[in-house]
């Protein structure tokens, strides 16, 4: 049974409608990331699950349970906020047994349950420290202690590593994921960066302007978004989207002239695309290679090491972007051509649909 | 960031900015106090003298014999001040919370209306008052002068309150609610302590005003000496033939003593909660 269910979720502030209609079923045990721009919604929707909003229509349902109109101390839920929010004036110790001294437990309870939510956060040592005293990965802990104590059914992190710098944030993901594995709980996880939620998600819920853009695994995503939106916020570097104009439809797919560019035969379910009708293909950076297709002037290059960038400009004035291999014989200022292979080729209809690709790579179940 | 990037011309300029000010502020205490040393034959002594070789301290010690109720009147005064702190603070607090983080009817109109309260001089209100102490039969009592000085207080110390609470970061508050926490345990135990410093600032300044409001309502609405705080009290010193100043001033200056000591020790508070919130920490 799903632990986590909502049902037609929207929010509106005043006239602003900030959710519109959200659906989804959360499995047991899943880590669920919740990822899309700034002001997409997507704290909107966890303070709902939380109870920390009310929704204006909708229900969520944990466990079976209606839980639209209950407390979030009665929904089984727990949740880490962005800013930590521990208590200053409150020890280590005092802030993760906060959730335990409301539910007045005794102490010998308490102290057992801190002890263990210190030991698998590696605090003990940090237990009588106040939080000023902590650096931002440990007070990121101790938050998550506090939400642990009280063995919640699902687990709600609204960005808990933004506060964090870059390094600190690799490793706070490795740690979170195995948190996860540990406690074996359901778990939200709410993030604007695509990289967290590839890395650390069973499943993405790809959120833009309150909707949900697609709902699937990190490589369902990756090779069928559904939309342009979640094709060119997945993956890094974005996507690239090319004006192409439709010349045909056969039986290996769809016939296609890019501006500025080669024709193409794109193996996709033509569905209702005619001769003539305008389309974007989408081409992925790491799927162009040296060779003959695209041609494009050099504008700068990135050379990481393994991949060199190269960022390009079309005759059409399109900008094309292509992750090369880091040792590519390329320099800025050079026109060079790339090849892709139809196969790997996106198509997004004008509504910003995705056309079925029909060769793309089996993923597993 | 530092912020004693002034060139020496500046500095002069702010020194004597401060010195000017601080000499407004402070000359008339130390006037006060020359003349509470001075024997009363110096005082109007021309031309001025800042210093003469009569000074001592004996108005401090006249001063008990002639007002003998003085150590009553002090006594009074700091516990009118105290109570009329302690009550408004009582009701402050919870409505600062309330006006802070509550959303009800009629919210901006109340706390408006709060406002143009201060603006009524309390002279004007005292017939009405009166009125009001007497059918309560509380006239030449005690609560004659400390619920009208409640009154009056109330409304500035919420609007003070408030905006020191509205600083706590909300989410702290959300926290305790996820974890299920009532408002009144969350107030208690994570907003109260965090409020300390403001809490602090708040009481220093409703303290402040009890005590500077008490003569009005104490020559008003009291006529029972024992009852009198120190600057009605101080009345007393003015005699049919002569003023004591000397004596008068003595007592003055020793019955803001106790309350200045205490003061010295909250100043650490007061200064960091009327700049709290100012920086981000
Ligand atoms: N309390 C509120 N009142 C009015 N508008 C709000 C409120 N909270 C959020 N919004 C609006 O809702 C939208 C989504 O906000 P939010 O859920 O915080 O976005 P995200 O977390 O995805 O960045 C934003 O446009 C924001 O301005
Ligand atoms: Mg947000």
């Amino acid at each position: 049974m799903a632990p986590l269910q909502l049902q037609t979720v929207t929010k509106s502030f005043g006239a602003a409608q900030v959710l519109i209609g959200i659906d989804l079923a959360i499995h047991d045990k899943e880590f669920v990331v919740f990822v899309g721009p700034s002001g997409c919604g997507k704290s909107t929707l966890l303070r709902i699950i939380a109870g920390l909003d009310e929704a204006t229509s909708g229900q969520i349902i944990i466990d079976g349970t209606d839980v639209s109109r209950l407390a979030p101390v009665d929904r089984g839920i727990s949740m880490v906020f962005q800013s930590y929010a521990l208590y200053p004036h409150l020890s280590v110790y005092e802030n993760i047994a906060f959730p335990l001294r409301v539910q007045r437990l005794p102490e010998a309870e308490v102290k057992a349950k801190v002890a263990r939510a210190a030991d698998i956060l590696q605090l003990t040592d940090k237990l009588p420290l106040k939080p000023g005293q902590l650096s931002g990965g440990q007070r990121q802990r101790v938050a998550i202690g506090r939400s642990i104590v009280r063995n919640p059914k699902v687990f709600l992190f609204d960005e808990p590593l933004s506060n964090l710098d870059a390094a600190l944030r690799g490793d706070m993901r490795v740690e979170l994921s195995g948190l996860h594995r540990d406690l074996s709980a359901t778990m939200i996880y709410v993030t604007h960066d695509q990289v967290e939620a590839m890395t650390m998600a069973h499943r993405i819920v790809v959120l833009n302007a309150g909707h949900v853009e697609q709902f699937g695994t990190p490589m369902e995503l990756y090779h069928h978004p559904a939309t342009r939106f979640v094709a060119t916020f997945i993956g890094q570097p974005n996507m690239n989207l090319v004006p192409a104009t439709v010349l045909g439809t056969d039986a290996g797919g769809l016939a296609v002239e890019l501006d500025g560019g080669p024709r193409l035969v794109l193996p996709v379910e033509p569905g209702a695309a005619r001769s003539g009708d305008r389309v974007e293909v989408g081409i992925r950076p790491e799927h162009a290679t040296l060779g003959d297709g695209i041609a494009m002037k050099v504008r700068v290059l990135e050379r990481l090491g393994g991949v060199a960038i190269t960022y390009g400009i079309m005759s059409s004035g399109q900008r094309f972007c292509a992750a090369l291999h880091g040792d590519a014989a390329v320099a800025e200022g050079d026109t060079i051509s790339v090849g892709v292979n139809p196969a790997d080729c996106h198509v997004f209809g004008a509504s910003g649909a995705v056309l079925r690709r029909l060769k793309a790579p089996v993923l597993a179940a | 960031m530092r912020m004693d990037h002034y060139t020496l011309l500046q500095k002069i300029g702010i020194y004597l900015g401060i010195g000017l000010f601080l000499m407004f502020v402070l000359l008339p205490f130390l006037e006060m106090f020359r003349t509470s040393l001075s024997p009363m034959s110096h005082l109007f002594h021309a031309p001025y003298e800042i210093w003469n070789s009569e000074m001592s301290f004996q108005a401090y010690r006249d001063m008990w014999d002639k007002v003998p109720l003085l150590g009553r009147y002090i006594w009074n005064s700091i516990y009118i001040a105290s109570m009329v702190t302690a009550l408004s603070m009582i009701i402050i607090t919870p409505a600062a919370y309330a006006y802070a983080r509550l959303e009800f009817p009629l919210k901006a109109l109340s706390l408006g209306a709060f406002l143009s309260i201060n603006m009524f001089a309390g002279a004007v209100l005292l017939i009405p008052l009166y009125r009001l102490l007497n059918s309560l039969h509380l006239l030449n009592t005690y609560w004659a002068m400390i619920i009208p000085g409640i009154a009056f207080l109330i409304p500035t110390g919420i609007w003070l309150l408030k905006g020191y609470l509205e600083k706590i970061p909300r989410e702290l508050e959300e926290a305790a609610y996820i974890d299920g926490a009532s408002r009144v345990y969350t107030l208690r135990r994570v907003v109260l302590p965090l409020a300390v410093p403001g809490l602090i600032v708040v009481g220093t300044s409703v303290f402040i005003g009890a005590y500077a409001q008490q003569y009005l309502f104490a020559i008003t609405f009291n006529q029972v000496k024992e009852l009198q705080p120190l600057p009605a009290g101080l009345n007393q010193f003015i005699g049919y033939q002569s003023v004591e100043w000397n004596q008068m001033m003595a007592a003055a200056l020793t019955g803001v003593l106790p309350v200045m000591a205490v003061f010295f020790f909250l100043q650490k508070y007061l200064v960091a909660g009327l700049t709290a919130g100012a920086v981000k920490e």
